[in-house]
């Protein structure tokens, strides 16, 4: 038992299986949703024509963003299916260390940083999620929502605009397109920079894939979440603390 | 100097290839004699008298007063894809069929072919052009070789809808309000008649289409001693636990499969709530912990070099079966020709179930769908055939042969009768079916096994449409009594097994011989 052991002596299990799980179908689902997508919203560009018809044609091109759409709308539900099992089963609390809900505190993280950022000061230090994990983790699950609003008025356009009006569609099409623009740009330039362009993980960030990181280095960088379950103080490795079990 | 002497000699190849070409179109026989003469698909229900060929359509009076036209006026081709040419498509018919003495004659009685573009436009079809389904009645002379076409736009249902698809049944026969039907014998498939059974034309015009879904409708055809082959009662749609050897919809369908099925589901939860009973460290409840570890567990194997000896298990030892192999010949004889044919069965199901899903109109989920289609019928007989075989063997094996080391409990009773049941009644009533819906024997015999019985069967003068929805409940409950009791009797081991035999080999365990 103890080779499967989830922590070992070097390292520290930071995401549990099923988050590693979603986590991938995410990113797989994404990425193809945004290939897909631009590839018919720039239809008269030579890379997307190319694209396209790799993938059997427009129509076949939108079953498929559709059908990763559903794979990612499918994500959000389970994460929140979890949430309540968190709460209920779990008895987790949503505030605290672990918490995701932003607080004052990473107001003043981001203040920290940007002084840090101009050698004006140490760097923060954060709990369980720093600022930009919360940015990300809000960014997705509340942009899945309007892009899924949205996306389902153009997928039926019929059903829709028999209760609302017509230009709602083409509302529909240009905030679905803009906030594309804006969510791939995001995880583009701050996600993939700020996870995997830091001296500490480059050139991969690899614990949201095995779930573990290095002791020291959750020490320096999450010295809150640290503190409140490795530390030696804290409860030992085995703890049944639900927060550990929920992570 | 050479391209100038190529030059002349390929415009003079030219000239003649085209001269060859137009001569060989000239002498080839006009469209319109190529034609294959009338229809007269168009057989009584009771009384398959020949009847007259179509006559000529006489154009109404009326249209020698009509305004003179150009000849592109009617001879082109209708852009029926816009609402206006829709209606400019269908002013054309309506010049006839708008007439209320639009009509022809069969068999000496006159049938209305008078249809008003008002009564049209309040059904389904309101913005669809004549043509459009009429897809071969604009030309001459004017009569329509194929019918009215559905599938041109409109692709055919899946099992959830209707039993088995209906494969052989046309749209209309279903889909249209007229209660007279038949059974087309040339290419053995239910239409709608044409004439009654005292040889009077029924009235077509009617273009509403009926509540398909209705059991009414349905009493169309599954009525005691229909004429078309259809079983007497109205019996239910697959449910998604046939999919073990049919190809089913991906619903619970009847509320006795929705039973089993959900029985089924439950006692794979009991199962695993009982494998993780019990606790990791003392604490009271520890099933969060040990999904976790387990999870955590898999999820290293996997993603690990472990994997590929996994797959060597899953195909070596799980699909060939290879450790029982080294047990016994005779073992893995038996218990082969049980498990691969079902596994077969249930690959080609899946196989019909996800093509169709993609592609309703894919020729090859449309054969496995369909149970007279010659590669499936065989097939589906022959891997039958084979469990059978395995269950015969078993049963010479255990209550007749009896070797010391098998000890026979309740459970393998169950096992070994409720699968032997099982495929019994599925031949029965695969030979009642073919005896019933008369299928001929260039379809029947591929089925070479339900054949030989429906043959057998036809010595006997009973009702067989009123026998079949017996046999088939009885083979469905059959089923359903497997699929419920997957999880509590022997059939677990087609789970636990496999499992076994792939944590044995990641955890590096010792296998001891088995028996």
């Amino acid at each position: 038992m103890m080779e499967n052991s989830p922590i070992e002596n070097d390292a520290v299990r930071r995401f549990s299986v099923f988050h590693r799980f979603l986590h991938i179908f995410v990113m797989i689902s994404f990425t193809f949703l945004a290939v897909t997508g631009f590839s018919l919203s720039f239809s008269d560009q030579g890379w997307a024509g190319l694209v396209v018809s790799m993938l059997g044609g427009a129509e076949s091109a939108a079953g498929f963003h559709r059908f990763c759409a559903a794979l990612f709308y499918l994500v959000v539900v389970s994460h929140l299916i979890w949430l309540g099992y968190f709460k209920v089963v779990l008895k987790g609390r949503w505030t605290g260390p672990h918490t995701m809900i932003p607080n004052s505190t990473d107001w003043e993280n981001i203040l920290q940083n940007f002084r840090y950022i101009f050698g004006k000061g140490k760097p923060p230090l954060f709990n369980r999620f720093s600022y930009l994990e919360k940015i990300d983790y809000w960014a997705v699950l509340l942009g899945m929502q309007s892009m899924g609003v949205t996306g389902l008025l153009m997928w039926h356009p019929e059903a829709f605009s028999a209760v609302l009006p017509g230009y709602a569609i083409n509302i529909a099409n240009e905030f679905h397109f803009h906030e594309a623009i804006l969510a791939v740009g995001y995880i583009g330039v701050v996600h993939m920079t700020s996870t995997h362009l830091t001296p500490e993980a480059f050139p991969l960030e690899k614990s949201i894939f095995n779930g573990r990181i290095a002791r020291r280095r959750l020490k320096a960088e999450h010295p809150g979440e640290w503190k409140d379950r490795y530390a030696p103080t804290a409860p030992s490795e085995g703890t049944t603390d639900p927060a550990d079990a929920a992570s | 100097m050479k391209t100038k002497v190529i030059v002349p000699a390929a415009l003079g190849a030219a000239f003649l290839l085209m001269g060859v070409l137009l001569l060989t179109k000239s002498e080839a026989p006009s469209p319109a004699g190529a034609v294959s003469q009338p229809e007269p698909a168009v057989v009584a229900v009771a009384a398959p008298e020949p009847m007259e060929a179509p006559a000529p359509v006489e154009l109404p009076a009326s249209t020698a007063e009509k305004p003179e036209r150009a000849c592109l006026d009617c001879h082109r081709y209708a852009n029926i894809n816009t609402n206006e040419g829709v209606l400019a498509a269908n002013g054309m018919c309506n010049e006839c069929h708008a007439d209320p003495a639009c009509d022809r004659t069969i068999n000496g009685h006159k049938a209305s072919l008078h249809v008003t573009p008002e009564e049209l436009g309040k059904y389904p079809h309101e913005f669809v052009a004549c043509v459009q389904c009429h897809a071969d009645v604009a030309r001459s002379p004017h009569q329509s070789d194929a019918g009215a076409q559905c599938r041109t736009c409109h692709s055919v249902h899946g099992e959830k809808t209707a039993h088995a698809p209906h494969l052989r049944v046309d749209c209309q026969a279903c889909h249209r309000r007229s209660e007279m039907v038949r059974l087309d014998k040339t290419d053995h498939r239910v239409k709608l008649a044409g004439v009654d059974a005292d040889g009077k034309p029924v009235d077509l015009t009617d273009h509403r289409l009926a509540e398909a879904d209705s059991e009414d409708n349905c009493r169309k055809c599954h009525r005691a001693d229909n004429e078309v082959g259809a079983p007497a009662a109205i019996l239910p749609a697959k449910s998604a636990l046939c999919i073990l050897c049919h190809p089913a919809p991906l619903a619970f369908g009847h509320p006795i499969f929705a039973l089993a099925i959900l029985i089924g589901v439950a006692g794979v939860f009991l199962t695993l709530r009982f494998w993780l009973q019990g606790s990791v460290e003392g604490e009271e409840r520890s099933m969060h912990r040990k999904i976790d570890l387990g999870a955590e567990a898999v999820w290293r194997t996997v993603f690990s070099r472990k994997f590929f000896s996994m797959l060597r298990v899953l195909f070596l030892d799980i699909l060939l079966q290879r450790r029982i192999l080294k047990e016994s010949v005779a073992r893995w004889s038996v218990h082969s020709l049980i498990y691969t044919a079902i596994l077969a069965r249930f690959a080609l199901s899946l196989l019909a179930g996800i093509r169709f899903w993609f592609d309703p109109e894919n020729p090859m989920a449309l054969a496995l769908m369909d149970k007279n289609h010659g590669f499936t019928g065989f097939i589906h007989d022959l891997l039958g055939l084979f469990i059978l075989a395995g269950i015969v063997w078993v049963v010479i094996r255990r209550y007749v042969v009896k070797p010391e080391h098998v000890v026979t409990e309740i459970a393998d009773n169950v096992a070994v009768a409720l699968i032997g049941l099982l495929v019994v009644f599925g031949f029965i009533a695969e030979g009642v079916r073919i005896t019933v819906s008369q299928i001929p024997p260039e379809l029947g015999i591929h089925s070479f096994i339900g054949y030989f019985l429906s043959q057998l069967f036809s010595l006997s003068d009973w009702n067989w449409q009123r026998v079949y929805p017996w046999l088939w409940w009885i083979h469905a409950l059959l089923g359903a009594a497997f699929v419920a009791y997957l999880p509590f009797g022997k059939m677990r081991h087609m789970f636990n097994t496999p499992l076994t035999y792939l944590i044995e080999d990641v955890s590096g365990v010792k296998r001891e011989k088995r028996v």
